[in-house]
Order: structure tokens, then sequence, then C-alpha cells
């Protein structure tokens, strides 16, 4: 058997869920090698088959991604117990990893959860999955500078309205129909006492600060603040918007000052767009 | 200088791992150098990469690899090595290292060392990927000998030689794990000795020692334990060839504190000292594939 049809049968019947049996019969592997002759292209040893020999691989391909997903969605793991396990097979055979690294191997978790409508507390578990996703995501980003509120504050009046800011790498913002906030701090909880899923909206802020992750929920109309600006709205025109709004989702207007000087010292913004290339650009002049 | 690229014997080093960092971070540790896992800090611009370059700055680092794919029959990943040069020149890196194997076809990643067939195809095509990374890479790659679990009835040659005809034919260097060569002789039953004897001694810029599980009917290349007095020797025997050569202990199941595996690590020096100064390599022994192939059957 030639070189590529050869890896093109061992993964096959690598990847498969199941016996070693079960593999070689797969509609992918049996293409390649009828499953009577597996010793034509495999030897026992002399105290395994070669059967027995390849399910050594075989069942180390599902720990492999078993341990990829637990870390990233250990609180789905939680929540889920030994049906994790199922919905990793389930999972890699939808959403195999395609790339060199096992960081992105989670990254489509939220949605596969979301169309598993025989999963149990699916609509929870999508708000949790996406809230441990973007605590990955946050962990990985680039590093950036911090926009300090000095650098806001040089603008001036008239040219704050005009100004947009640039998120941090980190900066997620998650609207939740669910409590999956809280359901995610009490992993930390010593005396495992865990929320059961309950409809309760929130609005979660998550960044990444001196190689920590924080995470913390706001008011709707911060939020919804914070959208339009990472949407690369001005400033001016996220107040305004902001203001526009009806009941709990209008912030009163002498709230802004008090939020900007609150999301510059947590780093959720790196810098004022334009601004920095501008200045580059004098320089050169 | 005992290796043909002038590589330097960094000493006894262990690799890094997560579970050390607030050791390393808060004790800054005597320790001659660190291998560092390539794809843990390619993609990441969080704390693992400002922790590696903190690393970096204060020890030698070397990187290794789990995702070159060289024997893959897919295109070689570009993306893949352009983010691995990078971070080779970011932390000064001493060489770059990888696997003798394929971890999956068709865009797919199995993340699993896969093992290669030993025919002639499978010289050819990857002596050819290995000579395209050298270049990419700007140096030249070093592949370790994998632990492996299956044979291929296909296979013509030993692994021992396909290692060493794959190194001359490519020119690249060989990270020697002790451990994998002891693995795979209990697996395949063939004679460690005569593996250790076939390596190109000029070629074996690095070693790599491990504990591994003892199944009785196989063994499994865990990382999980202190290693047996049987790598030692092999490990002693090696070294007589090769002389003083950068010896790295891997650890990464069942971690134990940092001192633990450094501990470990260091049982390697009674047997580097006993070969004094760097020897002059012998030349591998010579072919006897046919002969070996057959034994190990």
């Amino acid at each position: 058997m030639k070189l590529p049809k050869l890896q093109r049968w061992l993964q096959a019947v690598v990847v498969h869920p199941g016996t070693t049996e079960e593999a070689l019969k797969s509609p992918r592997a049996s293409a390649l090698l009828k499953p009577g002759q597996l010793e034509s292209v495999m030897r026992p040893s002399k105290t395994l088959t070669a059967a027995q020999r390849i399910y050594i691989y075989q069942e180390m391909y599902p720990m492999r991604m078993r341990d990829a997903l637990s870390s990233d969605y250990p609180a789905l793991e939680h929540f889920l117990g030994d049906d994790f396990w199922d919905l990793v097979v389930a999972y890699t055979k939808k959403h195999p990893s395609m790339g060199y690294t096992l960081n992105r191997l989670g990254d489509h978790v939220p949605a596969f959860v979301g169309r598993q409508t025989k999963l149990k507390n699916r609509p929870f578990l999508q708000d949790l999955t996406r809230l441990e996703l973007a605590v990955t995501e946050a962990f990985d980003s680039h590093e950036a500078p911090i926009l300090r509120s000095e650098a806001l504050d040089a603008l001036g009046p008239a040219g704050l309205p005009k100004a947009r800011l640039r998120p941090a790498p980190s900066l997620r913002l998650l609207s939740l129909s669910w409590n999956a906030d809280a359901y995610l701090d009490s992993l930390r909880d010593e005396d495992h006492k865990h929320p059961k899923p309950k409809r309760v909206p929130s609005f979660v802020v998550i960044v990444r600060r001196n190689y920590s992750v924080y995470r913390f929920a706001v008011p709707e109309s911060e939020f919804l603040v914070l959208v339009d600006l990472k949407a690369g709205k001005t400033i001016g025109k996220a107040v305004e918007s902001a203001l526009a709004r009806r009941g709990k989702r209008r912030p009163s207007p002498e709230v802004f000052g008090t939020w900007f000087r609150q999301w510059t010292s947590q780093g959720l913004f790196s810098e004022i767009e334009g601004l920095q290339a501008s200045r580059t650009k004098s320089k050169v002049v | 200088m005992a290796n043909r690229f002038g590589f330097k014997d960094l000493g006894i080093g262990i690799g890094l791992r997560t579970a050390h960092y607030p050791h390393i971070l808060s004790k800054w540790p005597k320790i001659d150098w660190f291998e560092v896992l390539s794809e843990n800090y390619m993609d990441t611009g969080g704390r693992p990469l400002y922790v590696l370059d903190q690393i970096a700055e204060r020890y030698p680092v070397v990187l290794h690899g789990v995702s070159m794919s060289i024997g893959s029959t897919d295109p070689l990943n570009r993306e893949h090595l352009r983010k691995l040069k990078a971070l080779a020149d970011r932390t000064k890196a001493h060489w770059v290292s990888d696997h003798l194997c394929w971890t999956g076809v068709l865009g797919r990643n199995t993340h699993d060392l896969l093992p290669m067939p030993y025919t002639e195809e499978a010289l050819a095509h990857t002596i050819k990927r290995t000579k395209q990374v050298s270049e990419i890479l700007e140096r030249p790659l070093v592949l370790e000998n994998p632990s492996s679990y299956v044979e291929f009835t296909e296979s013509t040659i030993t692994e021992w030689d396909f290692l060493a005809r794959l190194a001359e034919g490519a020119n690249c260097g060989l990270l020697l794990d002790v451990n994998n060569v002891y693995v795979s002789s209990f697996n395949h039953r063939f004679d460690p000795v005569a593996y250790i004897d076939a390596m190109p001694a000029d070629r074996v810029v690095q070693y790599h020692l491990a504990g591994h599980t003892n199944k009785g009917t196989h063994i499994v290349d865990t990382h999980s334990d202190h290693a047996v007095d049987e790598v030692w020797d092999l490990y002693a025997q090696s070294c007589k060839r090769t002389g003083k050569v950068s010896t790295l202990y891997e650890w990464d199941d069942d971690i134990p504190a940092f001192d633990v595996v450094l501990a470990e690590a260091q049982k390697a020096a009674k047997f580097r000292d006993a070969v004094g100064k760097a020897i002059a390599p012998k030349p591998a022994r010579a072919k006897t594939a046919a002969r070996e192939l057959s034994v190990a059957q």
C-alpha cells in the first residue's frame, strides 16, 4: 500500500469511535483496506494481535480530545459529569482538530451545544460554553498597551466626541440569559454549592490585565455603550445612542465620566484610534 | 564539539511545564536549560508567552514540537513553520526539534505521533520534507525517534537504519530518546543496543530520558515516572559513543514537584561525567539492515 493510502487508512481507524473491529469495518477505513486484510498491512507482536496494537492508538485519541476540551470547558465538564465523554466523542466527530494546535479544538462547542436538541438544559449550557470560550480567548489574546484616562482628558471637549476607542484585544462582551456566570464562579466554591440552571439575564465583561483574566457583570445600560464602542462607534455617537434609549437601558448623563474612568482603569481599551498613526506620521514628516 | 552542527552541550535540563511556573518564577532554580513545547506558545499572546520570555532571558532554551508531521503526505503547514521560526528567533532557541512521525492527513490532526512505515518511499519522502523544513527554519531540523506500538508489514528498513539514513540524506540532527528506544524495543522485540550503536554519533545533538508504563503485553510511553535502570544503562552506553550531549528529562503525566523532576534529570550527570570531555564520535555501525530486521521479526 502506498504511503498516502496507508496514512488515510490508519487515520480513519484511529479516530473512529468504538471498537477496533468497528473501526476497521467503517466506510472510510474499509474503502481503503478490507477488514479481513489487516495483517497484510500490520504485524501482530508476540503478545498482541495487530488489532490490539492499533487499539493502543485508537484508545488514546478520544482521551487526548477530552483532555483538551476539559481544559477549555471545565464548567461544562463539571455540569455534565460522565455525559461529558459522549459530548466529546460526538463533537470531535463533527469538528475534528484541523490545525497544528489543540487550542482551537473547542471553538465550535457553543454552537454545537446549541444544536443538541436532546441535551438537557441546552440553553443554559450554550450560555455556559459561550462564557468559557470567551475566557479562553481572552487568556490567549495578544498583549496590547492600556489606554490611560489622561489620554482621553487630553482630547478636550471638542475632540472627545469624535474619538473612537480601540478595544483591548482580550475584551469580550457577553449578554447571557442564564446564570452561567454564577455557575462558573461556583467551580471555585469549596463548599461545592453549584447553582441550578436559572433564567437570569446578565451582562458580562471579560478582559485580561497583567496576564490575568477578569470577568465582571455590568448594568445593561453600561454594557450597551461598551458594545457600541467596541463596534467602532465614536464616543459621541455611543453616548447619543445611549441617551436615546428608554427605561433601564438609558443611563443618566452624569454617569459617563465615571464609566470612562472605570473602563480605562480596568484596561478595556488600548488606544484612541488614529491617534497613534497620526503621531507617527508627524514624526516622519 | 561532539556534533557536526556545532550545537553546544547545554548540560542537563528538563521540559518546561505549566505546573512548575510558580516555582521557576519565584526561585529561578539552578538548572542548565529548558526544553519548551513549541505549540504551547505559538498561538498565545497571554501569560504563557510572558513566562516563556522571562525564562528565555535567563536560561538556554530549545524548542520541541509535536505537530510538524514531517512524515505526513499532506503538504507542509507553512503557517506553522512561519510561527515556529518566529518563536525560535524570539526565544533565541539553540535548536528546533520534532518527531519522526506523522500526526494526520487530509487536513486533520490526530495529535498523536503516528508511526511511519520504514520503506524506501517513506524515507525519500521524509528526507525531502526535512530538507524543506530546515531551509524554511534557516537551521538544521533535529528529529526525535518516536516510541511506537505497531509495525507495518511493508517495512523493509529497520527504524535505526531509517533514522540514520534520514539524518544523512537530509543533513539533520537527531534527538535520541533513549526511553523511546527501550519502549519500542520491548514492543517490537528488537535489540536496543543495536539501535543505539547504529546512530550516527556526530548527529546526536540531544538526549531525551523519561519514564514509561509497562502493561505487561506492551509498554506505553507515558512520561509519568522515573526512568527504569535499563534506560539508564542504554543512556550510559550511548554516551560512550557520543560524548557529552545535552540531556533532558521529560515528565508529562502525574507531574511531581520541580525538584523531583530535576533530581531525576541530574542522575544523568554520573553517566555524562563518566565519559569525560567530549570524545571524538565513533562512526555508525556498518549497515546490517536485513539481518537486524529479521532479528526484530
